[in-house]
C-alpha cells in the first residue's frame, strides 16, 4: 500500500473526493516538514526567496511596494494552507480543495528545499554529503507532488 | 478627406498618466529548475481556466524559451494574477507591455 500502491497514494473516488493511502511514516514526515516550514516562513531566511519572488523584476521601488502590499497576505495564505495540511494529516479522504491546498504546501516545502540545495536543471545529487538526506526528501516530495497533480488532473 | 483645419491636440498631463496606466500589463512566468512541468501546467489551467492544451503549450514555452506571457490586463488585474501565481509558488513578474 502507500507508495507501492499503483493507484495511490492519491486517488480520485467516484464521489469526487480523493482517497489518501499514505503510510504513517510518510504522514509523519509531511507533518515534520509542515512544522518546519511554519516556523521558517515568518523569518527573513534566504531559503524563502522562491516563495516571495520580486514582482517587477529589477524595479526595486515597485518590488518593495508590492512586497509591502502583498507580502503579509502571501504569508497568511501559506500559513492557512499549512494549518489545513496539519489538521488533515491523518485523513483518508480529502476534498478537491483540501488536496489542492496540500499541493500548494508540498510545493512550498519543495521550493524551500530546492533553494537550499541550489538545484539546477541537471538535478545532480549534491556533492556535500550532509545534504544528501535533504536531497532525498526533495526528490520524494517531487514524486508525491507528481502524484497529487496526476490525481487532481484526472 | 475633410478640408477643415486639423484638430488641435492638447495633452493634459494627468490624462496622459491615466492613458499610460491603461496600457496593458503583461504577467510573465519564468523558467525555474524546481517547479514540476505537470504542476505548472495544472496551475495555469486552474488559475486562468486555460485548456490543458493551451496550458501545456505555455508551460513548454516557459521551459524552452525561458519565459512566457500567461495573462494581460490592467495593472490591478495583472497584480491579482501575479499574486495568485506567487501563492502557487511560480516565479512570475509583471511589466507594462
Amino acid at each position: 500500500m502507500g507508495l507501492f500502491d499503483r493507484r495511490g497514494p492519491f486517488r480520485r473516488t467516484s464521489e469526487g473526493t480523493y482517497a489518501v493511502t499514505l503510510g504513517d511514516t510518510d504522514r509523519k514526515l509531511l507533518g515534520d516538514l509542515v512544522v518546519q516550514l511554519r516556523s521558517l516562513i515568518t523569518t527573513d531566511s534566504p531559503a524563502l526567496a522562491r516563495l516571495f519572488p520580486p514582482a517587477y523584476g529589477d524595479d526595486e521601488e515597485r518590488n518593495a511596494g508590492y512586497a509591502a502590499l502583498a507580502g503579509a497576505e502571501l504569508v497568511e495564505r501559506r500559513l492557512a494552507a499549512l494549518d489545513l495540511v496539519q489538521s488533515t494529516l491523518e485523513a483518508e479522504e480529502l476534498t478537491e480543495e483540501e488536496l489542492s491546498t496540500w499541493m500548494r504546501s508540498l510545493n512550498d516545502v519543495r521550493l524551500v528545499l530546492g533553494t537550499i540545495l541550489d538545484v539546477d536543471e541537471e538535478h545532480d545529487p549534491p556533492e556535500d554529503e550532509d545534504l544528501v538526506p535533504m536531497y532525498a526528501t526533495y526528490e520524494y516530495l517531487g514524486y508525491l507532488l507528481e502524484r497529487v497533480v496526476q490525481a487532481l488532473a484526472s | 478627406m475633410s478640408s477643415t483645419a486639423p484638430l488641435e491636440v492638447t495633452v493634459d498631463p494627468e490624462l496622459d498618466d491615466l492613458l499610460d496606466e491603461d496600457r496593458p500589463w503583461v504577467v510573465i512566468v519564468w523558467n525555474d529548475p524546481i517547479n514540476l512541468m505537470s504542476y505548472v501546467t495544472l496551475v495555469l489551467q486552474k488559475l486562468f481556466g486555460y485548456s490543458k492544451a493551451k496550458a501545456t503549450q505555455l508551460m513548454l514555452q516557459v521551459h524552452h524559451e525561458g519565459k512566457a506571457v500567461v495573462s494581460n490586463g490592467t495593472r490591478s488585474e495583472a497584480e491579482r494574477d501575479l499574486f495568485r501565481l506567487h501563492e502557487h509558488g511560480l516565479w512570475a513578474t509583471m511589466q507594462q507591455d
